[in-house]
């Protein structure tokens, strides 16, 4: 099998290709490979020629299960130990012989990684290898259902080819061009996964954070901790991710921490029901009812979506001041 | 006799009273997920989320997951994320390896392939 299995994967490339280009000629498509001309034309700013991450490991894929693979290479890559094997409850569907793109972003977080699609952007997975990071892409080599993940680890750009560990293939060479019409019909589909203290050199501020949500959301806590902290550190404005660490201290139930942040958080956007009602409840957890009060306060008299819970925490307090007197 | 019984009833009402305030206090933060969005969309993330969630829980056992390991599954999702799937699990790209094509295909393909290659030469 695996003799045969070269051979075999590159001639479903080369169908691949056949594919999209049947279908773009249909189409009567201007350009079928839009992104490799506009990349040909500039290099990426502050980039290099050329990268490979050689350090990152290759699992070969069983039947059907690149996707437990791809993902186990770029969890490895991002430092936790992990094996395809491992995955394969986690990602794997047995009756669609494959794995589905957001099952691939949600097994990471709960190893306590930060998942992260990308920008439907060439010029953005030619920035995250060029930071070290490789690149699960979803291709597809088929007519139809042909879908397949590889990682991209590494480029060449004046010479314009991409390496891909890709099956049982561990370094596969494409021209630029080739990747792009099998990986175009996944609508440019892309992922990394990061430790909760790095950001991805491609990460935009408001996908990065409901990135880091969606991580504290699994109950990954503590990962969610330190990925907000980074955040901050690269953001410092931001009220949404002051907002998500006090969450994140308050599930670990550190509450004087929570307190520090929301009230740091408060001086800068006092008008924030959500910061004043996590304000009123975290000082009403460590039994503080009556400073509480006046934040819980004034979130009700802000009003807004979230006037219900406001008023909730409010009322929660008076019952308790009134149980104290 | 009835005052041992009377002590244990106390007891326990004030134990149980330790636990209130705490199970309020986790209904009482406002999660994160409600401001990383829209917050008028999130509400309806949320609500359709909730409703999805078991909808996609039974789809993926019925491709052959166990009831445990679906919920676990389901319970690494966001609300969108859930709402992407739900009612579309038979349909969305599963990347696996890439098979879907006959032999007689591939020759075809191959064929095509190095005409083109000729022909953009030219």
């Amino acid at each position: 099998m695996t003799l045969g299995a070269k051979p075999i994967q590159s001639a479903r490339l080369i169908a691949g290709v056949f594919a999209f280009a049947c279908a773009a000629l249909l189409h009567g498509c201007a350009s079928f490979t839009p992104q490799t001309k506009s990349l040909a034309e500039s290099r990426p700013a502050g980039v290099p020629g050329a990268r490979e991450l050689t350090e990152v490991p290759f699992f070969a894929q069983n039947d059907y299960q690149c996707g437990p693979a791809s993902l186990a290479m770029a969890m490895v890559a991002a430092g936790v130990k992990v094996t395809p094997d491992e995955l394969v409850p986690e990602v794997y569907l047995p009756e669609r012989k494959g794995s589905l793109q957001v099952e691939m972003l949600a097994a990471a977080r709960r190893h306590g990684l930060v998942s992260y699609q990308l920008a439907p952007s060439y010029a953005d997975v030619i920035r995250e290898i060029a930071a070290g990071t490789p690149v699960i892409v979803l291709q597809n080599l088929g007519i139809k259902e042909g879908w397949h993940y590889a990682v991209a680890i590494g480029y060449d750009w004046d010479n314009g080819m991409l390496q891909l560990r890709s099956g049982l293939n561990e370094r596969q060479e494409l021209p630029f061009a080739m990747n792009e019409m099998v990986w175009r019909r996944s609508g440019y589909w892309a992922m990394v996964v990061v430790p909760p203290e790095r950001i991805p050199a491609s990460a935009d501020e408001q996908r990065w954070l409901a990135a880091v949500a969606a991580l504290e959301r699994t109950g990954q806590s503590a990962a969610a901790r330190s990925a907000y902290r980074t955040f901050l550190e690269r953001w410092p404005a931001n009220v949404n991710a002051a907002i998500g660490l006090a969450n994140a201290h308050h599930a670990l139930g550190e509450l004087r921490e929570a307190e520090a942040v929301l009230r740091e958080a408060a001086l800068r956007a006092p008008d924030s029901v959500v910061v004043l009602n996590n304000l009123a409840q975290t000082l009403a957890d460590q039994g503080r009812y009556g400073e509480a009060l006046p934040y819980a306060e004034r979130a009700v008299a802000t009003g807004g979506p979230h006037a219900d819970a406001a008023s909730q925490t409010r009322n929660t307090i008076l019952r308790n001041l009134g149980r104290g007197n | 006799m009835k005052s041992v019984w009377a002590r244990i009833f106390c007891r326990l009402l004030v134990a149980l009273m330790i636990w209130t305030p705490y199970q309020f206090a986790t209904a009482g933060m406002i999660g994160t997920d409600r401001v990383v969005t829209e917050s008028t969309q999130a509400d309806r993330a949320a609500v359709l989320g909730f409703v999805a969630r078991g909808d996609v829980a039974r789809q993926l056992q019925s491709l052959g997951i166990d009831p445990k390991t679906a919920q676990d599954r389901i319970g690494a999702l966001s609300d969108q994320e859930v709402q992407s799937l739900a009612g579309k699990i038979h349909s969305l790209p599963a990347g696996a390896d890439g098979t879907d094509v006959a032999v007689g295909i591939l020759i075809i393909a191959v064929i095509a392939v190095v005409v083109w290659y000729l022909w953009k030469r030219m």
